[in-house]
């Protein structure tokens, strides 16, 4: 039987009201209204002078009161920005992002705002107009508040605070520390009473200045009114009012001159490297009652998947395709054959309409008829099916680089936004396959997957464990150019090119895009002065293969013969342009991939010619195995024979060996642009 | 700057319908692959298999477009085309959106349900508030050929456009068969422009106002590089309104006077300032004689005092706010900070005009021989009156760093409406030409004997030269420096200094001088006895795409622009120049182009290289003739400097 105090809790009745006894409250950091009038001039800002704009201070405080339908988490929120350039002007919009499902909603409250400017030296202040505040529908959960602060210019300080009341106790907000400007002052408080257990996930690489933790008592006094509860054992309850005082932990954050934090290249997800903390509720206990687990361990998660309808539910619904499954199977014995076939039924079957997931829209056979869905869709339906076949398939669930790094000790649902299938086969061999892409082998994961580690959901749960998202799969080029050099100084070349790996998809994805006259186009228009006369590509479609290109290239030299000719033979093959322009980096390169390039060219002189000198061989390494590019000659029956080869060894590089990478390419770009001097014989 | 609608009416997008049967479930086979024609396959990733449009004009202030549409998907590229956004707002409001897909034989795959139409903000990322939505469908399939059907009804209580046929606007895109037809009430007539209708194609009134066109078997066409768009080449209808009502307003559109003219009264008695802002305005120009230093003034006053937040909600879409409104809260759309302009420079003695435009730098110019609203953004115009000859200053409004009077690539060469109460009639607004569209370099670089070197880079843009690198100084130094290494045409360089210099505001075109030091390891590599230098470090020309096949249509160079570029090679006593390449110069009526290198008395090498490109059109047949030019000029970029070691 629920304790009668529990019910109120949980039930309630009619109003309530919340006491809050805030135990020894900090002095909040900003006070609202009240602003430095030195921030108005310029002189506070010699070493934020390149910023936009720079948060002076940035305060939030989250806490609990009991409302008439339970307990509710309270956000107030003060910001005040100082506006230091025009395109700084954007940081007086803000857009509040609210929640909202099945008629309940978050809402905002005591929105107030403020503009300071210096005007004659006199501070003038002006206030937030209500008509400048506007609702918008961004997604179907999401509802965006935004508003914008009025006379904005150049030295402007703005500011704003405003509540957010939100029944979602499971929505608790998180609070992000770092901006793309610079912030002065960051805090955040919670406090938190014992009958909510949250998980805080604190990231980033920026150091806390505070952080403090102590616990206090609250007081909340529930009200209900009377009530019938029809049925047996029903009957009238009178309505009453009853006091509790949980003890309340109150924690405080805040970090102090936090730098801007901006995209680089070959980044995950900027997400992932901002200073944030992130609340996940584990679970509630109210009085009286035991612990009960909201989300808590993976075991939990995994079978929370395993039972949902979405989920495991549509893992053994692939009876449907026994028809089209048997004639596969009966084609080959070979397990791997049999599972790239299933992979190939299912990729062909089903478009995926670009949307991640982790739980089917609404269920596997759908998807095979509407002939499209998304990532959940057609994996799960990839599973089915296998298991249908009688293999033993089972879900990886993930986060996707966009989405973020998962974190294996923290044991969230919300971290997963996707999920693929693992297939363990007779001989003890496993492979993780991936039905998403109509252009990628079966067994190649695509490229939004790699991202550290993923969980294999098993039937049984003690057997579920974590699987590295790694690939064999490289960046692969292959290329042996055939070159002849005539006394004029034209060449005419012979390229067969070999795309292997994520380079053979992405080659195949843009053959798909432009269709093989305008991908020659292009090709053409990288390279200056060619004329293509002819080409051919082979194994378009065997995409366990290698993309193969063979073409024919000419381009004119001059009128005349002439008795010297320069020619850099890697001109038109080399890797261009170093990929890392900037100096330095604060975050690690992630390629996601491993990068594996060869070329090879075979130069034909023109009779009568020869090399004023031989080129120099080279090695280079990256340190630790890292990485390693090598050019190599030889003379050859007509000419030469260089071999340039790069390899990068792994997919992921440290900021510390950013300035490594950066001078490795730097001096391979050099090598590759040599020139080799030609002569007549005299 | 920023792209401003001055209505983000995406009644300038596509639009209309009619009315088809589309309960085909279970019925005869329709669209099937087999039935289309072999020329309409080739060169095409979609084809459009019927097309029809239904324009219904209930009155003058309601309008009704009803559209059907089968496309029959080839490939993936085609794919664009299994799906489809029907937009609404305020004004406009679906009727119904249905949708079935087909396979390659014709037979009904299923039919769109409502669950699988997604609503969606159509918010363009800046406008603070827009009320414009859009209902979307997705029909996509695996395998190919397959073909989507989609239907819908759009009622508008928007009259002020009417709807514009077009069933070919891209390029590989064939079209079957398509129709569009006019229904009017009686006592209205319709207003309407043909463009590139094939010969023998009857506008046929079919009487008691009503309209129709019908096209067949238009095949594939492909874009060609410096060429005019397919949508110019392809046939079109537009049609407008000859009067009109929005929301209580009324209005006549017979001629650009009408239109200027409802557009003048719908934001009219909207100019009232603050008497303290009126004072000041007064103030600010005392004493100042100069009539063009005293809008300077104002136009400064504001961009210090008013930042551009869009806000489009019916109606408010097309009436600005009014004047104080923005003189409180320091913000507005373009309608709002033209309209605010135009009352502070009245405060100042100053007469000015709201004039439209259709903003944008792909845009093209507006259909001048064909009154109707063709606008998405407001601007300023200012007549001298003390000038000598007739003289205008334009302002862009919505711009807090617009240089004064400057019109770029955003709203500059095309025509304007003028808003005048009695109508007013269309100008054109600045044009810059080759003299104006400059950039200027002079770069310095010293190199080693290890072939490592050092460079600085001084360059001015001006005039659209300027327009590309206008936001620059306004950024952090950490984005300058990526947006100038992701652009400079170096293989491995650091950048060592990075510094901006405007050109004061008086200059006729603004400009902005750009200094840049960089150290550039392995520039010239010694290979052997010798070390090769391409003199042109930053400026080649790249030849254009190579063209299969006979040029189709005419060459359009819609940009002119000067590039001179002056280098100065410092070379270490160690190496000399084996020989100097032959001066290139070359005169055409595409461009004029000539590169030179010099050996100077103190051992410098120094190189110059002037190319000025004209704004001209020429027939298909001198195309080899521009591409030979191209190539010359691309030849001689790349021409290279021989260095020997004296000391090998």
């Amino acid at each position: 039987m629920i304790a009668p105090l529990l019910r109120r809790l949980l039930l309630a009745g009619f109003c309530a009201g919340a006491v809050v006894l805030e135990a020894r409250a900090q002095t909040a950091p900003i006070k609202f209204g009240k602003i430095d009038e030195a921030d108005l001039t310029s002189q506070n800002f010699g070493a934020d002078s390149a910023a936009a704009a720079v948060v002076l201070c940035d305060y939030g405080i989250s806490r609990f009161d009991y409302a008439e339908k339970g307990f509710r988490v309270l956000f107030e929120r003060t910001t005040r920005v100082k506006i230091l350039k025009k395109s700084g002007y954007d940081y007086a919009t803000v857009r509040v992002p609210l929640y909202h499902k099945e008629g309940r909603e978050e809402k905002i409250t005591s929105l107030k705002g403020f503009t300071y400017n210096l005007v004659n030296g006199q501070v003038v202040k002006e206030k937030l107009d209500s008509d400048a505040i506007f609702k918008e529908e961004s997604t179907p959960n999401i509802n965006v508040r935004k508003f914008t602060l009025p006379n904005v210019r150049e030295g402007s300080v703005v500011e704003y605070t405003y509540t957010v009341a939100s029944e979602f106790t499971f929505n608790f907000q998180d609070w992000t520390f770092q901006s793309d400007i610079p912030v002065r002052w960051s805090e955040y408080r919670a406090a938190i009473p014992e009958y909510f257990d949250y998980k805080m996930l604190m990231q980033g690489y920026e150091p806390l200045a505070v952080q403090e933790r102590n616990d206090g008592l609250t007081q909340y006094t529930i009200r209900w009114s009377s009530s019938i509860t029809p049925g047996g054992n029903g009957g009238r309850e009178a309505g009453g009012v009853a006091v509790v005082t949980p003890t309340v932990t109150n924690y405080r954050w805040a970090m102090k001159d936090v730098p801007a934090l901006r995209e680089e290249p070959y980044m995950t997800t900027a997400d992932d490297y901002v200073a944030k903390i992130d609340f996940e509720l584990a679970g509630v206990k109210m009085p009286e009652q035991p612990y009960q687990m909201v989300a808590g361990s993976w075991t939990k998660i995994d079978m929370e998947l395993l039972q949902d309808d979405n989920f495991g539910g549509q893992l053994n619904r692939g009876g449907f395709l026994k028809d089209q499954l048997a004639p596969l199977l009966a084609k080959t014995t070979d397990p791997t054959a049999q599972v790239a076939a299933i992979h190939e039924l299912v990729r062909r079957s089903v478009k995926h309409n670009g949307n991640n997931g982790l739980m089917a829209t609404s269920s596997v056979r759908r998807a095979y008829d509407q002939k499209a869905g998304s990532a959940a869709d057609v994996n799960l339906l990839l599973i089915a099916a296998l298991r249908e076949a009688g293999f033993q398939a089972n879900p990886v669930v993930l986060s996707t680089r966009a989405h973020g790094r998962l974190q294996t000790s923290v044991p969230l649902l919300s971290r997963f936004n996707y999920v693929l299938a693992h297939v363990q086969l007779p001989g003890g061999q496993q492979m993780l396959v991936d039905a998403t892409e109509e252009l990628a082998p079966c067994g190649m994961l695509p490229h939004r997957c790699l991202n550290g580690q993923g969980r294999l959901i098993m039937p049984k749960s003690q057997d579920s464990r974590w699987v590295e998202l790694k690939t064999d799969d490289r960046l692969t080029s292959y290329r042996q150019v055939n070159l002849t050099l005539d006394e004029t100084g034209s060449l005419k070349g012979k390229v067969h090119q070999e795309h292997a790996g994520y380079l053979g998809f992405n080659q195949r994805e843009k053959l798909r895009k432009l269709g093989e006259k305008k991908y020659m186009e292009e090709l053409a228009t990288d390279h200056e002065g060619w004329s293509i006369a002819k080409y051919d590509f082979k194994e378009r479609e065997t995409l366990n293969k290698p993309l193969t290109l063979d073409y024919e290239f000419a381009s004119s030299g001059g009128e005349a013969p002439v008795s010297i000719i320069y020619l850099n033979p890697l001109r038109d093959f080399g890797a261009g342009k170093n990929p890392f322009l900037h100096e330095d980096r604060r975050f690690p390169v992630d390629f996601g991939t491993r990068l594996d390039e060869t070329v090879l060219v075979n130069l034909t002189l023109p009779a009568g010619y020869e090399l004023e000198e031989m080129p120099k061989g080279m090695v280079l390494d990256l340190p630790d195995g890292g990485g390693r590019f090598t050019y190599g000659v030889q003379p050859g029956p007509a000419g030469l024979q260089i071999v340039s080869r790069l390899a990068l060894s792994k997919p992921v590089y440290s900021a510390e060996e950013y300035a490594y990478l950066r001078e490795f390419f730097g001096r391979l770009i050099a090598k590759q642009s040599e020139r080799l001097v030609i002569k007549k014989k005299v | 700057m920023r792209l401003i609608p001055l209505t983000f009416s995406g009644l300038l997008l596509p639009l209309l319908l009619s009315p088809v049967a589309t309960k085909a479930g279970g019925a005869a086979p329709k669209y099937a692959v087999a039935d289309l024609p072999a020329a309409l396959r080739e060169n095409a990733h979609a084809v459009v298999r019927r097309q029809d449009e239904l324009l219904t004009v209930k009155s003058v202030s309601r309008t009704v477009e009803t559209v059907h549409r089968a496309t029959t998907i080839l490939d993936e590229a085609g794919s664009r085309w299994a799906a489809e956004l029907v937009y609404y707002s305020q004004l406009n409001h679906i009727n119904y959106f249905r949708g079935a897909v087909y396979d390659a034989n014709g037979r009904q795959l299923r039919q769109l349900r409502g669950q699988d139409i997604r609503d969606i903000s159509l918010s363009d990322g800046f406008s603070l508030a827009t009320d414009a939505r859009g209902r979307v469908a997705d029909l996509s399939q695996p395998t190919y050929p397959y073909t989507v059907e989609f239907e819908y009804e759009v009622v508008s209580d928007n009259p002020l456009f009417y709807s514009t046929w077009q069933p070919q606007p891209v390029e590989q895109l064939s079209v079957e068969q398509a129709t569009f037809r006019v229904m009017m009430p009686a006592g209205m007539a319709l207003r309407y422009q043909e463009s590139h209708l094939p010969a023998g194609t009857t506008p046929a009134a079919l009487g008691a106002g009503a309209y129709a066109w019908e096209v067949h078997n238009l095949a594939a066409r492909e874009e060609e590089p410096d060429g005019p768009s397919v949508a110019e080449l392809t046939p079109a209808v537009f049609t407008a309104p000859a009067q009109f009502e929005v929301e209580g307003h009324a209005g006549q559109l017979n001629s650009w006077a009408d239109l200027s003219r409802w557009t003048y009264e719908l934001n009219a008695g909207r100019a009232e300032l603050p008497p303290a802002l009126v004072a000041g305005m007064q103030a600010l120009v005392l004493g100042e004689t100069d009539e063009r230093a005293r809008i300077r003034k104002v136009y400064k006053f504001l961009q210090a005092n008013t930042r551009y937040i869009s806000v489009q909600l019916g109606l408010g879409g097309w009436q600005t706010f009014p004047a104080a409104s923005v003189a409180t809260n320091g913000y507005g759309d373009c309608k709002a900070l033209t309209n605010y302009c135009q009352a502070l420079l009245g405060a100042a003695g100053i007469r000015s005009h709201a004039a439209l435009v259709r903003a944008g730098s792909d845009e093209q110019d507006i259909r001048t021989d064909f009154p109707s609203s063709q606008f998405n953004h407001v601007v300023l115009c200012v007549p001298l009156t003390q000038a000598a000859r007739a003289d205008t200053v334009w302002l862009e409004c919505t711009s807090q760093t617009n240089p004064f009077g400057y019109m770029g690539g955003f709203t500059g060469n095309r025509h304007a409406l003028l808003l005048l109460p009695e109508g007013g009639r269309l100008i054109a607004t600045p044009r810059y030409g080759a003299a104006e569209n400059r950039r200027e370099r002079q770069a310095d670089v010293f190199l080693d004997a290890g072939g490592n070197a050092t460079a600085t880079l001084r360059t001015l843009r001006t005039g659209l030269e300027y327009d590309a690198v206008a936001g620059l100084p306004g950024l952090e130094l950490s984005e300058q420096k990526k947006y100038i290494s992701n652009r400079l045409a170096l293989p491995n360089f650091t950048l060592t200094k990075v510094a901006f210099q405007p050109l004061p505001a008086t200059a006729a075109v603004p400009g902005l001088r750009e200094t840049l030091a960089l150290t550039l390891p392995a520039l010239a590599p010694p290979s052997g006895k010798r070390v090769f230098l391409t003199p042109n470090l930053l400026s080649r020309l790249p030849t254009p795409a190579a063209t299969v096949g006979e040029r189709q249509s005419e060459v359009w160079l819609d940009h002119a622009f000067t590039q001179l570029d002056t280098v100065r090679l410092h070379l270490p006593a160690s190496l000399q120049p084996e020989q100097l390449p032959a001066p290139v110069r070359l005169s055409t009526p595409f461009g004029t182009y000539s590169s030179q290198l010099l050996a100077l008395p103190d051992g410098t090498i120094r190189y110059v290289r002037r190319l000025e490109m004209p704004r001209t059109r020429f027939p298909r047949t001198d195309y080899p003739a521009y591409l030979e030019f191209r190539r010359k000029v691309a030849t001689a970029d790349k021409m290279q400097l021989v260095l020997l070691k004296t000391d090998a």
